[in-house]
């Protein structure tokens, strides 16, 4: 801490330069870094939700939007939930926001992880249902580049990969360590498998399918960002099925990268990462934030998060794992 | 429109903040001799009432001129600490350091009363973020952006290194607590600064040491056992308001407060 001693009258100045950063830290394995990152992400979604935005009626009719073309079974409870959110607009949206606040807080605070992990698992399996309409999933809307299947699937996905729990000790990567190696590779497989699927979905293969969607992310954002979304735009227009598909083989490769030797499963993580951070930026617009009615990062960061929870980890990283019980 | 009443709220842990570093400055005696001021005491107090301010119109107290100054100031200094401090410490003084999340405040808090719009309502100044009819904005919304994603990230290690603070010092606090409150005597003197409970439990953490160990080392002459002075249960709670934890707790608030403003004024 640096302070300040007054003396005589005369202020001089105390050395005590860096004091904190000398102090022990409490210990941080790779586990626990992502449980931090993942409370973040929790975090700014929870800020974002507390914009004005949210307390329009904009928010209410977006939430009924995702209600198009779902099975009647799925859409009629999204129905009443956007009917409920427009009549206790105040009350209801500032509970949603409370809730994302105190997982983000919870899961950053020791003693709370795993209730605050429990919760963002029963949080987000309601969200993506009564909020997101399953993502689009099964009403053909879904598409890698804006959001699918629902980045909130993926935050209750993290939760289970980075349960606080050694089922597998000797876990190749992170993500193996509450549930297994099998079990994390079929999870991943599932869902970069899935975004290839939707990739070249009718919708989304059309010619200009791709053009449109990062050009509809221009308006509202800085001007740089805008810029960037032109230029994406162009380059993909009337080239809807060639971006399609190249884009489904990275994903094909991303999904099977998990079951590759080590070094080129680092590649295609790393491949992972560079095409969510793409999706982030052209497709998504880093989720809009920065027109001031984004109401959650999106997916990009969380498909970051869950590539670097499969990063195979070194001999270090595995002894800290299996000491890291706390985390 | 976020309701006005959010704001208050956080107008009010705003005040909470700018009083609890204004007792601690109080504790530290700064009008005697040799007394130790912390320097986030200071820059919380003013973060503290300025951002109240913000939030909440009839709590504005300096134009905004005069907290552009200020919090110019704070920047220029945090920023000399953390060149030194990483001087000292190398890239850890980033992460883990004391004085680069008090930088990023004092950054964000001059960038957000130098970047603010008028509002398209014609109003003059910061006047409050819910007393007007129209939110102010900022300008350079990716600067924002920038600052709030950065105020997360602290805000979150903060937490996370408070609370395995708490686990790791959890047998410590207790033996500690007669001695450190011993050796708060007069209050305000430069011993207080070495002897902090919370310095002693982390530094007893870093070397394995016990945390009377660690005492024996740092203590510039020999520690008797200590009877309980009469005056110990003030100086207990002295010694709890300057603590670490304190400082942590009210860098959390700050900083999840900032990115709260910084966002909904994108």
């Amino acid at each position: 801490m640096s302070e300040v001693a007054v003396a005589g009258g005369r202020t001089a100045w105390r050395g005590r330069l860096g004091t904190e950063a000398q102090l022990a830290g409490a210990r941080l394995d790779a586990r626990r870094a992502l449980q931090l990152a993942l409370a973040a992400i929790w975090l700014l979604d929870a800020v974002l939700q507390y914009q004005s935005f949210m307390y329009t009626k904009a928010f209410g009719q977006m939430i009924a939007a995702t209600a198009s073309g779902n099975p009647s079974v799925i859409a009629r409870p999204i129905t009443w939930n956007a009917t409920l959110v427009e009549h206790h607009l105040a009350a209801i949206n500032t509970i949603f926001a409370t809730i994302q606040l105190l997982i983000g807080l919870g899961i950053a605070f020791r003693p709370t992880v795993r209730l605050a992990l429990a919760v963002s698992i029963a949080w987000s399996l309601g969200v993506w249902w009564f909020g997101e309409g399953l993502g689009g999933v099964l009403s053909g809307a879904a598409s890698p580049l804006n959001g699918a299947p629902g980045a909130v699937i993926i935050y209750a996905l993290l939760a289970v990969l980075l349960w606080p729990a050694d089922r597998d000790i000797a876990a190749p990567f992170t993500a193996a360590r509450a549930v297994g190696a099998r079990v994390a590779r079929g999870l991943w497989l599932v869902l970069w498998l899935s975004l290839a699927y939707f990739a070249v979905t009718p919708a989304n293969r059309a010619p200009q399918a791709i053009h449109g969607m990062i050009a509809g992310m221009e308006s509202g954002n800085p001007g740089w960002l805008a810029a960037l979304d032109r230029g994406a735009a162009s380059l993909v227009s009337g080239q809807g099925l060639a971006a399609s598909i190249v884009l489904a083989v990275a994903l094909v490769l991303i999904a099977v990268g998990v079951y590759l030797p080590s070094s080129a499963a680092k590649a295609t993580l790393v491949l992972a990462i560079v095409v969510a951070l793409m999706i982030w930026v052209f497709g998504e617009a880093f989720g809009t934030i920065m027109t001031g009615g984004g109401t959650d990062p999106n997916s990009g960061p969380l498909l970051v998060l869950l590539a670097l929870c499969y990063w195979p980890l070194g001999s270090a990283d595995g002894l800290n794992a299996t000491e890291g019980k706390a985390a | 429109m976020t309701p006005a009443w959010i704001l208050d709220i956080l107008a009010a842990l705003m005040l909470v903040v700018a009083a609890v570093s204004a007792a601690r400055l109080g504790l530290a005696r700064p009008w005697r001799q040799g007394a130790v001021v912390t320097d986030t005491d200071v820059s919380h107090l003013f973060m503290g009432i300025a951002m109240a301010g913000m939030l909440a119109s009839s709590l504005t107290t300096l134009p905004n001129a005069g907290w552009e100054v200020i919090f110019a100031l704070f920047t220029v200094w945090f920023g000399s600490r953390v060149v030194r401090d990483a001087r000292s410490n190398g890239a850890r003084a980033l992460a883990g350091g004391h004085c680069a999340p008090h930088l990023v405040h004092s950054a964000a808090m001059l960038y957000m009363f130098v970047a603010l719009a008028a509002p398209a309502s014609g109003g003059s100044g910061m006047g409050g973020m819910g007393g007007g009819t129209a939110m102010q904005t900022l300008k350079y919304p990716t600067l924002a952006f920038v600052f709030a994603l950065i105020l997360i990230g602290y805000t979150i290690w903060d937490l996370d290194q408070l609370s395995g603070k708490r686990y790791s010092r959890a047998g410590a606090s207790l033996s500690l607590a007669g001695v450190a409150a011993a050796r708060v005597q007069p209050a305000g003197v430069p011993a207080l600064a070495g002897a902090e409970p919370g310095t002693l439990a982390s530094a007893a953490v870093a070397t394995g040491d016990s945390a009377q160990a660690v005492l024996a080392k740092t203590a510039p002459a020999p520690v008797a056992p200590v009877a309980p002075a009469p005056n110990a249960a003030p100086a207990r709670e002295a010694a709890w308001l300057r603590s670490e934890g304190i400082t942590i707790g009210c860098r959390i608030a700050m900083g999840a407060t900032m990115a709260f403003m910084l966002l909904i004024m994108i």
